[in-house]
């Protein structure tokens, strides 16, 4: 058993660490070692086509995954004062949303979204006070990636904090209610402290699906490039060690995040216990 | 008789009053070239922000893998302050499907010849407004090449580049030494079982099966598209990939013979010398690539500012030693080394290249293709 | 009975902006996808308005890509289960609870970093210069992985592995080891022990981690493009050729309509037949 365990360590970190080995490569292709350097990190940090796909993907990824926060607590506190048909229409588009396949989602929200751009367009032109030239036109780019991304997101954060208000000990809110405590205080003092870690697993989640979606973002992302759009192109093109240092930085920022957010969860749960 | 010099401190006032542009002052005066030159080798001495009127700070281009020097971005930001936003895409059929989607968001993008007339038709381009690229002077363009780019007596496209679809050939591992599309074909089902690429989109992949046959690599016709079919059908299960970014597998050693273009034939023999390009007997493809400006581009001037440096001889000479396809453009060719000229892969022999065809529109855009690679492609 | 109805403001106000993007980015998309799955192909490509059902009696013509998903999508799901498995039960009971937690956050580490790195690496570990070089040194020549179905299968494995460990490894850490204990104080062998007390005590998580693996693979097209070299071919991968290569918007429509279709009903029998315990869907979900 322990040795099974280990086996699967090493099928799981083999590539990682080759990925990390050849980013220090000298040499300028990525399958033959070529002596230790660090050049492959200076390329890509002077790498002005990586800093802004990175730059757009983290601006992407914030917004997005703050937006369905925001939207997806908020929905999920809410659904038990709901009930109905409402309820179930609810409930079951948070069901499809996490459902439908994210190739799915990026060719229907193209067409969608596309179509929607030609009923609107027109419209702002044909209103425009000023020069048609000068009229704003609506595309694809930040806008609709955003959207794309935030809809899975929010279901998803609607369904992890829902699961922890579920487990949540009620007592404690009749306890605050019998305490004379108004529904807002209550919530604020009672029930968002026990739903906080939630709210962060479901943000961080949120941002890392964004930060590494291409399937999506290769539909609607217009003619943005986001980290993963550079990554693949890279690929195809055939691969210098950039790629590979672009990767092990990632992975490196990627586990502080995960540590940051073991440390903050656990604190978050300190409260509850 | 008119003094030179006099004439220089002539047409240097008018610039200074601004009654020339500075394209036209240092065209008329001879010092473009030289700047260019100069500017190719030292970015650092051409002015910023030299292009007239305001093209924005960035300007997008959709185009295809290892197309660019990426150095010439660099040097059009110097001198415009804009940057270029770049995306690339393996097909021609991907660059129509987004346009007819629509909001890209592109400025400038690059269709190849048998694709400008689709995408003129359905409105998707809009004519070139040639007064806006100087630097394409269509005279100095090789006639034959730039046919495609206009379409009923409009230009709708300035050329890029051109050339040819062969194949590529590791002559380390294959010894056969082929020279024909049957040959090709044969060995990819025979000894190099495993070994071989083809491209991932139909006009190519069918075209060039169809050249087994002899037939036309333009063919439509439902009997010869049928053999085409069962030939590719009979390769599937030998191929090592259905790809059109081939070149990490031939430089891994994982890919020794495939279907390929020009330029990547030239970049895989430019760094592996046993990697080879051969055009087949029977014939295939030629073709060129334009640049074309989409009807919906944000930044239309952008556009054509790009388009205007990227064509400009030195520069795309420059561009032209990256990627190794031959220019359209006798200007651009004065300036490229004499080897390069030279060279069979770029300037293959005359008896090669009378045997070749331009892919056509109405291969193109035939349903009937299209299905025969997608059940290529699921079997 | 008509009853005064008590409009709930706060409730409806915090709803409506989730209500809102449902409504944009679901609902629009799947009616405007089932409008155009009903039209037909425009002369050069795209879509033409019109009613016809002959998008989805073309469906055959894609059979091949709907029975590789068919096939490869359980086929995938079984095989990270049994790799999944064994490992999560190290982890939840045989592990020291001093290693464990580390132990767990290293199986997700990998898959919180870029999923085309991880599986570009691959590309590279079965390619020429990795595996087969180092076995051809070995002195068996010869040996193809990458571009065939067994790469497509370990990029699979590699990246849904976490997401299966992770439920399995929830369920199997509440279960109460004095069970354990009790059955072998009874005599029971280890099988039987594993058979009637723990195998049962994990189905939930077992069910949860395969449902969850298993909806991916449906929509799967990276993995398959990346590591089986365009010859192996999903669904996702017909969708996408059906939009950027063939320009087939009607038939890519029918496609996309039918996959989720089959989705949902798939979905919705196997969490009818596997949770059917009150509430368990809410937790099965994360």
């Amino acid at each position: 058993m322990r040795l099974y365990a280990f086996c699967i360590y090493i099928f799981l970190y083999t590539p990682l660490a080759i990925i990390a080995l050849f980013s220090f490569s000298a040499g300028r292709s990525a399958s033959d070692f070529h002596g230790f350097s660090l050049q492959w990190y200076e390329t890509a940090a002077n790498n002005r086509l990586v800093k802004e796909a990175l730059m757009n993907s983290l601006l992407v990824a914030f917004t997005s995954s703050a937006l369905a926060t925001l939207f997806g607590t908020a929905a999920a506190i809410m659904l038990p004062r709901v009930k109905g048909v409402a309820r179930i229409l609810f409930d079951g588009l948070t069901y499809v949303a996490i459902m439908v396949p994210g190739i799915v989602i990026g060719i229907s929200t193209l067409i969608a979204l596309v179509t929607a751009f030609n009923v609107i367009n027109p419209q702002i032109l044909a209103f425009w006070p000023g020069d048609p030239a000068t009229a704003p036109q609506l595309g694809l780019g930040f806008g609709s990636l955003i959207c794309a991304h935030s809809l899975f997101a929010m279901a998803l954060i609607i369904v992890i904090v829902r699961a922890r208000l579920m487990g949540m000990d009620r007592s404690l809110i009749e306890a605050s209610m019998d305490l004379y405590a108004d529904p807002w205080g209550t919530f604020r003092q009672i029930t968002f402290p026990q739903i906080l870690p939630g709210i962060l697993a479901g943000f961080l989640l949120s941002f890392t699906f964004s930060l590494d979606d291409y399937v999506i973002a290769s539909f609607v992302a217009g003619s943005r490039v986001t980290l993963p759009i550079y990554v693949f192109a890279s690929i195809r093109r055939g691969v210098t060690p950039e790629i590979n240092a672009i990767g092990t930085a990632v992975l490196v920022v990627s586990l502080i995040m995960l540590i940051g957010s073991q440390f903050l969860l656990r604190r978050g749960q300190k409260p509850a216990t | 008789m008119i003094d030179p010099r006099k004439e220089f401190m002539a047409q240097l006032r008018r610039y200074q009053m601004g009654s020339v542009s500075r394209r036209h002052f240092l065209g008329v005066t001879g010092l473009g070239t030289a700047m260019a030159v100069m500017g190719a080798a030292m970015p650092g001495l051409l002015p910023r922000k030299a292009y007239a009127g305001n093209i924005g700070d960035k300007v997008s281009l959709a185009t295809w893998p290892n197309y660019h020097d990426p150095k010439d971005f660099e040097k059009f930001k110097e001198l415009t302050g804009a940057d270029v936003e770049v995306s690339v895409f393996g097909s021609n059929e991907e660059f129509l499907a987004k346009l007819q989607a629509g909001g890209t968001g592109w400025d400038v993008f690059v269709p190849t010849n048998y694709t400008v007339s689709t995408h003129a038709d359905l409105g998707l381009i809009e004519p070139l407004d040639l007064a806006k690229i100087p630097n394409y002077d269509i005279a100095a363009q090789d006639a034959k090449l730039i046919g495609e780019g206009t379409v009923k007596g409009t230009v709708y496209g300035a050329a890029k580049d051109w050339g040819t679809t062969g194949f590529a050939v590791n002559t380390a591992k294959v010894k056969e030494n082929p020279t024909t599309w049957k040959e090709f074909w044969d060995l990819t089902r025979g000894a190099y079982s495993g070994r071989v690429t083809v491209h991932d989109y139909q006009l190519t992949t069918i075209g060039n099966a169809l050249k087994y046959y002899g037939y036309s690599f333009n063919s439509n016709d439902e009997k010869e598209l049928a053999d085409a079919e069962k030939l590719l059908l009979e390769a599937k299960p030998h191929l090592f990939a259905i790809t059109s970014d081939y070149q990490p597998a031939f430089r891994n050693g994982d890919a020794w013979l495939g279907i390929c273009w020009t330029g990547d034939g030239k970049q895989l023999h430019r760094d592996i010398p046993e990697i080879i390009y051969v055009l087949g007997k029977e014939g295939g493809e030629v073709w060129t690539d334009f640049y074309a400006i989409p009807k919906s581009a944000p930044n239309r001037e952008g556009g054509y500012a790009l388009v205007n440096f990227l064509l400009d001889p030195a520069v795309n000479a420059t561009e032209v030693q990256f990627h190794g396809q031959p220019s359209t453009d006798s200007r651009t060719n004065k300036l490229l080394p004499p080897e390069m000229l030279n060279d069979p892969i770029m300037y293959p022999a005359a008896d090669l290249l009378s045997a070749l065809e331009f892919g056509s529109a109405a291969t193109f855009t035939n349903p009937a293709r299209a299905e025969i690679l997608a059940r290529f492609k699921a079997a | 009975m008509a009853r005064a109805r008590k409009w709930d403001w706060t409730a409806i106000l915090l709803m409506s902006p989730s209500f809102a993007i449902f409504l944009a980015l679901l609902v629009l998309p799947i009616i405007v996808v089932l409008v155009l799955s009903f039209g037909e192909r425009a002369e050069a490509g795209g879509y033409e308005a019109a009613f016809t059902l002959a998008q989805y009696a073309n469906l055959p013509a894609r059979w091949a890509a709907f029975r590789n998903t068919l096939s490869l999508a359980p086929t995938g799901t079984i095989l990270c289960l049994l790799a999944a498995y064994p490992l999560a039960y190290f982890l939840a009971v045989k592990a020291s609870p001093r290693s464990k937690l580390l132990l767990l956050i290293l199986v997700i580490v990998p898959f919180w970093t870029s999923f085309l790195i991880r599986t570009y690496a691959w590309i590279f570990i079965l390619g020429g210069k990795g595996i087969p070089a180092l076995l051809d040194w070995v002195g068996i020549p010869d040996v193809r992985l990458i571009n065939t179905p067994f790469a497509v299968l370990l990029g699979i494995v590699y990246a849904y592995l976490p997401l299966m460990v992770f439920p399995i490894f929830v369920s199997l850490e509440k279960l109460d080891k004095r069970l354990l204990e009790a059955s072998e104080d009874l005599g029971a062998s280890p099988w039987a022990t594993f058979r009637q007390v723990t195998l049962p005590l994990s189905a939930p998580g077992v069910a949860t981690g395969c449902m969850l693996v298993f909806i991916l693979l449906m929509g799967e097209y990276l993995i398959p493009a990346l590591l089986g070299g365009g010859k192996v071919f999903f669904i996702g991968n017909a969708l996408v050729d059906l939009f950027l290569q063939s320009r087939n918007w009607p038939f890519g429509s029918a496609v996309a309509v039918s996959l989720v279709a089959i989705m949902l009903v798939t979905v919705t029998l196997y969490l009818r037949l596997t949770l059917n315990r009150r509430g368990f869907r809410d937790q099965s979900m994360v």
